[in-house]
């Protein structure tokens, strides 16, 4: 009996606080569907003569029409969808190769490279921006994608977490296996390693994709004509000098949580398996 | 290999090429001509109108419009300026960042000194004499205005005429609030005040500046030197105190420049604003409810016969030295500034009043606006424009706001801890605190080679 209650209990808080995280959303919906005047007049839905003393009537998408044809978001959407899904592959892709050179091949500095790698996780990114934003400009990259996406190709981070996935997932036995039948390098990597650890695949992409999609300092710093911008920087610029309109940043927001959302939904699974791989001793 | 790859790599690798094939597809405007930044979205649409106008007329040079956002810009302008790193030829720069363009040696300022171009094209009497002043240091001019902001008291005449007050009788400050006193009201009982007189309070910076201008007061003095703890600033902050702190407290918080004051002005909070002319077209725009229920009226005087205005924000456009065609850029920044159309733009979109005196003209500032009762907006604010307060600009406006602003706050604290009402009795403590203030901006300056006299 006594159980049961603490179990009612809990999950009475659970419901509790999940609704409070949920309360920030609604106030973004409601916000997004509401026209200026509703926006400072009611904290939530419009007030009205409605079901539940709501004005239905006086919900509008009038919102969402102004981001994609007054304010240019669809082009940002596309341009946040290019750099994070290329940047979130590519920064995989190079991360997995570099834990598994790290992981299962023996060479000259190897140690060395994994020291150079461990300390590159303590060093915090702002303080990177500067002399990143000088070599950018010395290679003529600033004001372009490939500025963008190539200083974050091989993070150390994920160059570790790699490392450490390919330590407890890929057998060294299964590696000689591949070599005696003839497989190359890059046979062996592709087909072989990676599905072993295609778990983190999955993790790292989705938060490599969200780190990408979220980034908003260095488009801001890098990229300099509007039509390059992401979502990120597209969303402040509709913030006003001499005011703002509270609805369209919302719907804005809405927009770009969006996909990310949707993302989430359909990796849900490989995320979860990959960040809890390794977690239980087989 | 795709099966045996995660589904998620599939996935975001058909994302990559349906993006990269979209985005190729679509035009990139190329990036020659005069690059011009500013940090304001509807500064850009202003701008980018006149460069419509401009761009068929030189198709050689054309002027291309680029919005950041106001850290952003100050950020790679001042990049720009130290390291010759990629900078817009015209940059708009808002005032609360003008301060850092102006620090270290003058020769090194990055904008163009303009000063012998606007004598020699006889602009300097076309200009609202008080609106070049914090574009100017050690009187050269760096910048054009782009407005002028006068500010004005606007309060809710519903709730004003409403309790029978006529607002004529209001001259100064001191009028203000024995006149206003009946509205500062408990309405639920509570034992809170439901409406408070102005938007003043220990942390707005904003509002503070503005009162200590239109007192004559202020932070720097025409050399530049800090003068927090001047005799007028003393009194001044002494009687701003016992209304923002104390038994006597009538007012409270709500920057105009952020959401607040809006929300606060809707819910009939706050009964008045301290507000420029840009503030009456956000709040149009943002509060269409309280259409007729509001006006303006001068700013009551520190005394008698005293200054009826002040002034807040304010933006300038200037050309850097990067920029390889200044004369281009010089015709094209007077074309956008000096256009009547421009002015049209500003006045229609924010209410904003223009700095050029021919444009003072324009129908457009006669016409009785019905959301403020009637009242000829426009006008209003341009009956203003020449008793605008000057502002001396430094690079040290952001540290001088900051120990003024601590001094204030600890005035109101000693005003709170043992009830003072009377201005006179809180004098000693703002006139120490506002001393300490002084020697701390001082210690501050010290530091910077150039101000210092140290430079090598």
């Amino acid at each position: 009996m006594l159980r049961r209650l603490a179990n009612v209990l809990l999950y009475g808080l659970l419901i509790f606080f999940a609704v409070l995280t949920l309360v920030p959303f609604a106030y973004m919906v409601c916000g997004a569907l509401k026209s200026k005047y509703d926006f400072a007049a009611s904290l939530f839905l419009p007030a009205g003569g409605g079901w539940l003393g709501v004005g239905w009537d006086r919900l509008t998408l009038a919102n969402f029409a102004r981001l994609f044809t007054e304010l240019g978001l669809p082009r940002a959407l596309h341009n946040s969808i290019l750099l994070a899904s290329v940047s979130s592959i590519l920064t995989v892709l190079c991360c997995a190769m570099g834990g598994y050179a790290l992981a299962k091949h023996r060479f000259r500095g190897r140690d060395t490279v994994m020291g150079v790698v461990l300390s590159a996780l303590i060093i915090p990114g702002p303080l990177l921006l500067a002399p990143s934003f000088q070599l950018l400009y010395n290679l003529d990259l600033l004001d372009t994608y490939t500025g963008l996406i190539l200083p974050g190709l091989a993070p150390a981070f994920g160059v570790f977490l790699f490392r450490q996935a390919m330590l407890n997932s890929v057998p060294d036995e299964l590696l000689e296996a591949a070599r005696m039948d003839g497989a190359g390098e890059i046979r062996i990597f592709f087909e072989l390693v990676l599905p072993l650890v295609r778990p983190m695949l999955g993790a790292f992409l989705m938060i490599s994709f969200m780190g990408t999609w979220n980034n908003f300092i260095s488009p801001q710093i890098i990229l300099q004509s509007p039509e390059l911008h992401p979502l990120s920087v597209a969303l402040n610029n509709l913030k006003g000098l001499y005011g703002t309109d509270y609805g369209v940043i919302m719907a804005g927001t809405i927009v770009s949580i969006a996909p990310v959302m949707c993302l989430f939904l359909l990796l849900q699974k490989e995320f979860i398996s990959g960040l809890t791989s390794g977690a239980v001793k087989g | 290999m795709l099966r045996f790859q995660s589904f998620g790599l599939v996935l975001v690798t058909v994302l990559a090429a349906v993006s990269t094939t979209l985005v190729l597809l679509q035009p990139v405007e190329p990036q020659d001509g005069l690059q011009y930044w500013t940090f304001d979205r509807s500064h850009a649409q202003v701008a980018s109108a006149a460069a419509a106008n401009w761009n068929p007329r030189h198709p050689d040079l054309p002027v291309r419009v680029t919005t950041l956002t106001g850290p952003t810009l100050l950020t790679r302008m001042l990049s720009g300026f130290y390291s010759d790193t990629p900078v817009g030829d015209m940059i708009e720069v808002e005032r609360g960042q003008i301060g850092q363009v102006f620090a270290g040696p003058v020769q090194d300022i990055g904008f163009v000194d303009l000063t012998d171009r606007i004598d020699r094209d006889g602009l300097r009497a076309a200009i609202n004499a008080p609106s070049l002043s914090p574009w100017s240091l050690h009187g050269r001019n760096y910048g054009l205005p782009h407005d002028v902001h006068p500010t004005m008291l606007l309060y809710r005449s519903d709730l004003v005429e409403a309790a029978g007050i006529d607002v004529r009788q209001i001259e100064t400050w001191d009028d203000y609030f024995r006149v206003m006193r009946p509205l500062f009201r408990d309405h639920d009982g509570d034992g809170r005040p439901d409406t408070y007189l102005l938007n003043t309070s220990p942390t707005n910076m904003g509002a503070h500046e503005v009162m200590l201008l239109q007192a004559g007061g202020g932070m720097f003095d025409a050399a530049g030197q800090p003068v927090l703890n001047s005799e007028i600033n003393v009194r001044t902050v002494a009687r701003m105190v016992v209304w923002m702190a104390g038994p006597n407290r009538m007012t409270a918080d709500a920057p105009v420049s952020g959401p607040s004051a809006i929300k606060l002005a809707g819910e009939g909070y706050m009964l008045a604003f301290l507000a420029p002319d840009w503030f009456a077209g956000a709040i149009k725009k943002e509060l269409p409810n309280l259409a007729g229920k509001l006006k303006f009226m001068p700013l009551p005087a520190w005394e008698r016969g005293g200054r009826r205005t002040s002034v807040l924000g304010g933006t300038m456009v200037g050309i850097t030295k990067a920029c390889r065609q200044p004369d281009e850029a010089w015709a094209f920044i007077k074309h956008l500034y000096f256009a009547p159309e421009t002015a049209r733009r500003l006045y229609a979109t924010f209410c904003i009043v223009s700095p050029i005196k021919s444009n003072w003209s324009l129908a457009c500032y006669d016409e009785p606006d019905p959301y403020f009762s009637g009242q000829p907006v426009g006008r209003l604010f341009l009956n203003l424009a020449g008793d605008v307060p000057e502002r001396i600009p430094s690079p040290f406006y952001a540290s001088a706001t900051t120990v003024l602003s601590a001094a204030i706050v600890g005035s109101c604290r000693h005003v709170d801890r043992h009830g003072i009402t009377d201005p006179a009795a809180v004098e000693p403590e703002v006139r120490r605190r506002l001393d300490a203030a002084q020697a701390e901006l001082l210690g501050i300056m010290q530091r910077n080679v150039f101000v210092a006299g140290r430079a090598p």
